[in-house]
């Protein structure tokens, strides 16, 4: 197989505070490869690590080939970077920024002008060369500087919450760009936390607390991390309804959704009725029980609270 | 795709001039300001000490008193603000700031001389008003001095003495400046100081400003090289330098019409050395800095002001404490303004002031170096 | 109002007190330099370079040289040997001053004819070269003086100086040139951290957008600069005290008049000096312009327009004008009448009036470009 990130061991300390602690794994080439957990949970410090914007303290990595540790120069020559902070000048215009960037790169004359008018294409900007990077809006500014990071064509791309601060319809387009990329063969790297995204993703990690807490594609995800079933439960008042079943003792997890509950049970208990007949005998009216196929989100909360004790099972 | 050396540089330069166009405010206050602080500055900076107020108490009233008090009068250094009878009246002029010399001459004034007793006249001087109570006190020294000389002389007449008497002169001639303006020793010194100011300013924010906005961050990632980048951000800020040079020091001999004596050259040479050093001393502070604000603070306190103070700019380093002469050995400027002095007063060139050259080529070289290395292509 | 006030107020002084560096540049940077620099600034000229080329070189050349020297104001560098070690010694500052004594000095003074020694002063420095000449001619008078009356007196005739003078240096009684010197630095000090940090606080939140937050909420510009220049104008407050209290430690700066009129006139100066970071922060959109301009504006004109250094009234009058725009010449009045003089209020009553006429001047200008900026926002 031909990888192309192999993280081993990856530790950042800053003084006592531990940000990542020894996570490891493999990205193949050309897949979207997304990297989960809350904020703070070290998401961004291991992104930087692996564009050699942060030395590891412990653990290396060979991203396209070259070590982080050893050869950080030739390891930026094939990637390309785009943080969760919008990092173009303000004050160059759009086309400004672009040349600037295409000739850090080293591109020049011909070629420079053709990604210039590529980068502007994909960030559907053509028309608005002049116009100061500063004046956009956010979500355009967001399409520009992803123009901006893959405009010298890098076999690896990574992106730091992209799309955080982003309206749906952006949010959307920017996907559409990245499996673009992915499709001409990019390795795209991308951290997010919005669960909806990660199901565009090949494969994912889930990082909690500097730890990496699962690993797999999504769907793999969704049946082997959960230990149980899943239900569904739509009622009146699902607050009063979750401390009800928070008390049972076949149930794993619980957490809302708006008006709806999901219940996770223990393997042996497969069927609504032995929910609904719980609720009743706590003089619980509830509308619908239904059996569900556990949603990322489910599985995430789930791993989020018992992570340590499946950390340590696998 | 190389990092191809000299021309990433080139574009970052052309980055820098985009984003300077941008900020016209900015180049405007470069380009005016020094121009503008040199012209009023230079007529500020003068320790003439002239229109100097003073109180009269005259107790003798003879003609001797009057003679002597015209004396001080037409020395043209002195305004009469008050002829009082009181003593304490003169307490309070003095106190009330409205003269800055009490004159009281006593009762017997005239009949002392007369009989070879000696009198005394009392000076009340304020000194808590700067230089100017010294200095007019040297004044009615000199003054009373040439007095007490001619009634010497007139009484050696009367007493029969002809033989011609016993005299050694001092024949003082000042080189250099035989005016003794203080502005040719001033405005070479203004000049300096807002070059300073202004590279130091500039270059101190450069790359803690890429660090506050993130894009120093998506520099990082590229293949750009340290040197590159710095290189990137001085040259800019060096010809802005050698702009404000060209402007401040028109300014000084067209405006002024203080005349550049030595090699106009080596006057170049030497300002462009000093440039370097000031903008590598922004470029350290930048590079150690978290904060804009941390790097402003540092620049004002830990770069400015000691360059202000101990570079002999206004204060005489040899006035200066044994201590504190020894930490001006590290400030750039105080070579610097010997070599401009030297060049535009005295003429002398960099036979004679190779050392301080050579001092303010490595302390460029050093500082430049340092922050090279304190700049690492990571973040934190 | 007071509530909306209070909360910038608190919001800002939490900001301030995270940032732990910060707070060390601000309280102990001023310290640090005040004493540093407390050192570095006099004018007193001792310890004079002097070379001596003694062409005579005779018992009476010798013995002048002694007398010289034993002023205290003059420190021997060394005998030149030729006349072409004269420009030399000059030129490369090995010497301040030279005396050349001619080899018939000796004949002369024997045959009562007047012998002349010719004293060669590096000018460039014009006030210390005055200085200088003053001591020479004082030294080389009282030494002629000397010569005669021996002279007279071995013929039997008694004179001695007819009048003398009996000066009293109020306020400063060894005139300490430090002494008068230390208000300014005070001043000077002040006012930079009170600009640069007002103005830094305000544009940094202009610059992250923040402002906007603070805009849209109910706040009045007023209130919300009113709450920003509170807890740095006790900042600077707390600073100017312990400055102050270096002072007295270090130099024996003590406070000779009312503490209640300096805390008055140190929060007027801090109120006017507040109101120019006010100012700077409205016209400057960059950190970088608004530290430009704020240093330009208070870092050289406070100390060279303010009357710390150069005396106001030797100014020309166009320039005394422009010396307006710094309050330090206002508070430099105050602190020297309270700190040295230990006067009352009658004397410095006019220069609070200014300050407040400055701080309102400065505010309300700020106001009125403020309010224009917002209009132009809107309808573009």
């Amino acid at each position: 197989m031909n990888y192309s990130i192999v993280a081993e061991n990856l530790t950042k300390k800053f003084g006592d505070f531990t940000a990542v602690d020894s996570v490891s794994f493999k990205v193949e080439k050309g897949e979207i490869f997304g990297f989960l957990g809350a904020n703070g949970a070290g998401k961004s410090t291991t992104i930087r690590m692996l564009c050699g914007l942060l030395e590891p303290t412990s653990g290396d990595a060979v991203v396209g080939g070259f070590s982080i540790m050893n050869e950080p120069d030739k390891v930026k020559q094939s990637i390309g970077y785009m943080s969760q902070r919008f990092s173009l000048y303000n004050d160059l215009t759009i086309e400004e920024n672009i040349e600037f960037f295409g000739a850090v790169y080293g591109l020049k004359g011909k070629l420079l002008e053709k990604r210039k008018k590529w980068v502007l294409e994909i960030s559907n900007l053509i028309g608005k060369e002049r116009t100061l990077t500063g004046d956009l809006p956010g979500g355009i500014k967001q399409r520009l500087a992803l123009g901006v990071a893959v405009i010298h064509k890098p076999k690896i791309l990574f992106l730091d919450e992209p799309t955080s601060g982003v309206d749906p319809i952006s949010r959307r387009n920017f996907w559409d760009l990245i499996n673009r990329f992915s499709d001409e063969g990019t390795t795209v790297l991308v951290t997010t936390h919005y669960l909806e995204e990660a199901e565009y993703c090949n494969d994912i990690i889930l990082i909690n607390a500097g730890r990496l807490i699962a690993e797999g594609n999504p769907q793999r995800l969704k049946t082997e991390y959960i230990d149980g079933n899943a239900f569904e439960i739509e009622t009146e008042n699902p607050v009063e309804l979750m401390d009800i079943l928070k008390k049972a003792k076949f149930i794993i997890d619980v957490s809302i959704f708006g008006k709806k509950i999901h219940v996770i049970t223990k393997k042996q208990f497969e069927k609504p009725d032995e929910l609904e007949n719980y609720c009743t005998q706590n003089e619980f009216k509830i509308d619908r029980i239904t059996r569900i196929v556990p949603t990322l989100e489910d599985v995430f909360i789930h791993l989020l609270e018992h992570g340590s004790k499946n950390a340590q099972q696998n | 795709m190389k990092g191809n050396g000299f021309a990433t540089v080139i574009h970052f330069i052309i980055k820098e001039f985009q984003q300077l166009k941008r900020d016209p405010k900015m180049l405007a206050i470069v380009l005016a300001a020094p121009v503008l602080q040199t012209i009023i500055l230079g007529y500020a900076a003068t320790f003439d000490v002239n229109n100097v107020d003073f109180y009269l108490l005259d107790r003798d009233k003879s003609s001797v008193s009057r003679k002597y008090v015209e004396k001080i009068i037409n020395s043209g250094y002195f305004t009469i603000k008050g002829n009082t009878e009181n003593y304490e009246e003169i307490e309070n002029a003095i106190m009330n700031g409205k003269a800055v010399i009490g004159l009281i001459i006593p009762r017997e004034f005239e009949k002392d001389i007369e009989n070879n007793n000696g009198t005394k006249v009392q000076i009340i001087v304020d000194g808590s008003d700067g230089n100017k109570g010294s200095i007019a006190f040297g004044y009615i020294q000199a003054i009373t001095a040439a007095y007490a000389k001619t009634i010497l002389l007139d009484k050696i007449e009367r007493n029969g003495i002809r033989v011609p008497l016993k005299s050694v002169n001092a024949e003082t001639r000042i080189w250099y400046n035989p005016e003794l303006k203080t502005r040719v020793f001033m405005v070479p010194g203004i000049t300096a100081l807002l070059l300073m100011i202004v590279t130091t300013l500039l270059t101190s924010l450069a790359i803690v400003k890429e660090k506050e906005f993130g894009t120093l961050e998506q520099l990082i990632v590229t293949p750009i090289k340290p040197w590159q980048m710095l290189l990137g951000k001085i040259l800019p800020f060096t010809t802005l330098g050698l702009i404000m040079i060209l402007l401040v020091n028109s300014v000084m001999i067209f405006w002024f019409g203080i005349p550049i004596k030595g090699s106009l050259l080596f006057f170049f040479f030497a300002s462009l050395l000093f440039i370097l050093s000031t903008l590598g001393i922004g470029l350290f502070i930048s590079t150690v800095s978290r904060t804009q604000q941390q790097a402003m603070m540092v620049t004002v306190f830990g770069a400015m002001m000691p360059m202000i103070y101990l570079s002999g700019f206004v204060f005489p380093i040899e006035n200066m404490s044994r201590i504190i002469q020894y930490v001006t050995y590290i400030i750039p400027l105080k070579y610097f303004i010997t070599i401009i002095r030297g060049v535009i007063l005295k003429g002398i060139g960099i036979a004679d002031l190779w050392q301080e050259t050579l001092i303010l080529a490595l302390m460029g070289a050093l500082i430049l170096f340092l922050a090279a290395k304190r700049f690492h292509k990571r973040l934190e | 109002m007071l509530n909306r006030i209070k909360a910038i107020a608190v919001k800002e002084t939490r900001q301030l007190l995270r940032d732990v560096r910060m707070m060390g540049v601000i309280f102990l940077f001023p310290v640090f330099l005040l004493v540093v620099f407390g050192y570095a600034i006099n004018f007193d000229v001792q310890h004079i370079q002097l070379s001596v080329l003694d062409r005579d070189n005779s018992p009476e050349s010798r013995e002048f040289i002694n007398s010289l020297l034993s002023t205290d104001y003059f420190d021997l560098v060394t005998y030149l040997k030729s006349d072409r070690e004269i420009r030399e010694f000059l030129d490369r500052k090995k010497a301040q001053c030279i005396a050349v004594i001619p080899s018939n000095f000796s004949n002369e003074i024997y045959r009562n004819e007047v012998a002349k020694i010719q004293f060669l002063i590096d000018g460039v420095d014009g006030n210390t070269a005055t200085i200088i000449m003053n001591y020479v001619n004082a030294a080389v008078a009282s030494y002629s003086n000397n010569l005669n009356y021996e002279f007279l007196s071995s013929r039997g005739i008694k004179l001695s100086s007819s009048v003398s003078l009996e000066p009293r240096f109020w306020f400063n009684p060894d005139l300490n040139s430090t002494r008068f010197l230390i208000p300014g630095l005070i001043g000077m000090i002040l006012i930079i951290i009170a600009v640069v940090t007002i103005s830094l606080s305000i544009v940094r939140e202009k610059e992250r957008g923040t402002i906007e937050q603070l805009n849209v909420s109910s706040i009045k510009i007023p209130e919300l600069l009113t709450g920003k220049a509170i807890p740095y104008i006790v900042i600077a407050f707390i600073n100017a005290g312990i400055i102050l209290a270096a002072g007295y430690l270090f130099f024996g700066i003590e406070v000779k008049g009312s503490y209640l009129w300096l805390l008055i006139s140190t929060l007027f100066f801090l109120a006017a000096s507040i109101g120019i970071g006010i100012l700077v922060s409205v016209i400057a959109d960059s950190l970088q312009v608004a530290f430009l301009a704020g240093t330009l504006i208070s870092l050289l004109p406070s100390m060279l327009l303010s009357g710390f250094v150069f005396p106001i009234e030797s100014m020309p009058y166009v320039i005394r004008i422009f010396s307006n725009v710094t309050p330090t010449k206002f508070y430099i009045v105050c602190l020297r009448s309270i700190l040295l003089k230990g006067a009352g209020i009658e004397v410095f009553w006019e220069q609070l009036l200014y300050m407040v006429i400055f701080t309102v001047i400065v505010v309300v200008a700020a106001s009125k470009i403020y309010n224009k900026k917002q209009l132009k926002e809107l309808s573009s």
